[in-house]
């Protein structure tokens, strides 16, 4: 047991890297595409407000808690294998 | 220094490349001769076992360790261990290993009656160090010629290549665009300052020269 509680320790590690790695990029990329879009498209109002706008949307989106897979894959790919290897 | 850069990636892919070939999975199709199990002691090589079964004690220095000898059809021998990787790297999760050797057993065959077997299995056999490739599976195989199209490793090796190449392109984009230009102001005013030295060791080395002899 202590194999399996040392390999969630470490795994939850690096993944929770992964993960405020990538929210953070993903985030950031949004915020450019906001800005480009208010630079060639809307061209009106505060540039500063329809980003923060943007990015709450963002925030509340399905598309970010898409990133929580990051932390869902791997259990899932490692129960298939377990079972796969050993029982199938 | 372009030799040693190449020198530098070509080890890199290499150590990439071992790396994959020793982890990912492969198949033989092998006929099982005998299946034995010996005391080793791990020595040097011991990178190249894996741990004992899970649950047992992780701290012994030694332990017996389940083997599979196998005769390839075109007659070449190859000699398989078959240990659990548990928790542990290689990530296969392999705990079955009693059930896997009484598998083997029971497809143990003779070379009068041959039963082909396709054998998975990772790692690498060396004699030099006395390491042997760790047998995943066993599986009767529908004969001695039977083609297997390794699916696995051709999603991992697409997967891998897709997130290289993915990290890959943002950085050279970062670079471009943070990293270069920097390092171009750092050239221009490290241009600028030698200019200016130059300059004045011009302005200097005129003045020398107003009190030498005019020859």
């Amino acid at each position: 047991m202590f194999a399996l509680a040392r390999l969630a320790f470490f795994g939850f590690l690096v993944l929770s890297v992964l993960y405020v790695g990538v929210s953070i990029y993903s985030r950031l990329v949004r915020r450019r595409k906001l800005g480009k879009e208010w630079d060639t498209e809307v061209r009106e109002g505060d540039r500063d407000a329809f980003i923060r706008a943007g990015l709450e949307d963002y925030d509340n989106s399905f598309r970010r808690k898409l990133i929580l897979l990051i932390y869902i894959v791997p259990v899932v790919v490692v129960g298939l294998t377990v079972y796969l290897v050993n029982f199938y | 220094m372009v030799y040693l850069k190449w020198a530098f990636r070509a080890v890199i892919a290499l150590l990439i490349l071992g790396f994959f070939h020793y982890t990912l999975p492969q198949h033989d199709i092998a006929r099982v001769t005998d299946t034995y199990e010996k005391r080793i002691d791990f020595g040097e090589n011991s990178l190249f076992w894996a741990s004992s079964d899970v649950g047992n004690a992780e701290t012994t220095v030694n332990r017996d360790v389940f083997f599979i000898q196998a005769k390839y059809p075109n007659g070449d021998v190859m000699v398989y261990r078959n240990e659990d990787t548990g928790w542990g790297w290689p990530p296969y999760f392999k705990f079955d290993t009693s059930n896997l050797q009484a598998e083997a057993a029971d497809l143990k065959s003779s070379a009068d009656a041959p039963q082909w077997v396709v054998i998975k299995h990772y790692g690498w056999r060396n004699e030099f160090l006395s390491i042997f490739p760790n047998a995943v599976s066993v599986r009767p195989a529908t004969g001695p010629a039977e083609q297997i199209i390794p699916w696995l490793n051709i999603v991992i090796l697409t997967l891998f290549a897709a997130i290289f190449w993915a990290i890959y392109v943002r950085w050279r984009r970062f670079r471009a665009a943070r990293i270069d230009p920097m390092l171009e102001e750092i050239e221009d005013g490290y241009d600028a300052a030698s200019d200016a030295i130059a300059n004045r060791r011009g302005r200097i080395s005129r003045w020398l020269g107003t009190w030498r002899s005019k020859k």
